[in-house]
């Protein structure tokens, strides 16, 4: 009997990892992929509708939105609304505060612009909440 | 009697590892399936700052057209640039196949690309009477 007890210890104990090492090498790899995962920034989006002006310019039917034109001069990038001209976007926001909403806001974006600073121009008429904001690819 | 306490000592010291394993595991598991969605998801581009209108479900996209920086057109996050008259073609059919509504559309511009890229792929959706768009950014 006591022979037999003690052949079964004998197998409990081989029968024992050593999981250290394992270990070890498991935390080095969760390590790596926290390290290397890049986090998905949050996305969003804007809608504005969509107009392409076609043979001459915008009818006049069509001007009774305010249009900002978003171009270049002098070598740095202006939102233009009807004589006045915004470098920055407080500016324009500042303009955008003092007009009438229901008649919506016409974007007109020229090809030589930041893509960030047009879109700017729509989020700036979103936040002033223009009931139709339109952008329009300038010709 | 000091047998019996080095006894002691050691079955104090020993720790129940499995859970801690297990989940360690599972940690291993979650980062490398999000590394690869993520590299496969999106083509990496630096979107427009701004916060959005924070009320669309921008899962709910069909076809995805990236702008890249130097005003190349992209479909896929590994495929090469295309050109506006195959761009054409992709609009054709998902219009054909998926009645595509303007909903379905979204356009990916880099911030610092030219407006002339995006003014292109925009008069294409409008030739195709799509008349709104959908422009990514990110929120900051």
């Amino acid at each position: 009997m006591r022979f037999a007890a003690s052949q079964r210890k004998h197998k409990l104990n081989r029968a024992a990892v050593n999981l250290s090492s394992m270990i070890d090498v498991t935390f080095l790899l969760l390590v790596y992929f926290i390290v290397t995962t890049v986090l998905a920034t949050p996305e969003d989006l804007l809608t504005p509708a969509l107009k392409v002006e076609e043979g001459s310019s915008i009818s006049e039917e069509e001007l009774d939105p305010q249009i900002i034109e978003v171009r270049q001069q002098d070598g740095r990038s202006v939102y233009s609304i009807g004589a006045h001209l915004c470098y920055e976007r407080n500016e324009l926001a500042n303009i955008l505060a003092t007009l009438p909403v229901e008649p919506g806001l016409i974007i007109r974006v020229s090809d030589e612009v930041p893509v960030g600073f047009a879109v700017a121009a729509i989020q700036i008429a979103r936040d002033a909440e223009f009931e139709k904001v339109t952008y329009v690819p300038a010709k | 009697m000091q047998f019996s306490r080095r006894q002691n000592q050691d079955s104090a010291s020993l720790v129940e590892m499995t859970p801690m394993i297990d989940i360690v595991f599972l940690l291993i598991i979650f980062f490398m399936v999000a590394a690869q969605f993520a590299q496969q998801a999106r083509l990496e581009l630096n979107l427009p700052e701004e916060q959005g209108e924070s009320q669309q479900d921008i899962q709910n996209t069909g076809l995805v057209i990236n702008i890249r920086e130097d005003g190349e057109i992209v479909l896929e996050t590994d495929a090469p640039p295309i050109t506006i008259a195959v761009l054409d073609e992709r609009i054709k059919a998902a219009i054909a196949n998926e009645g595509a509504p303007w909903e379905s559309l979204l356009i990916r511009a880099d911030e610092n690309a030219a407006s002339a890229s995006l003014n292109e792929v925009l008069r294409l959706l409008n030739k195709h009477g799509l008349s709104a768009t959908r422009i990514a950014t990110e929120v900051p």
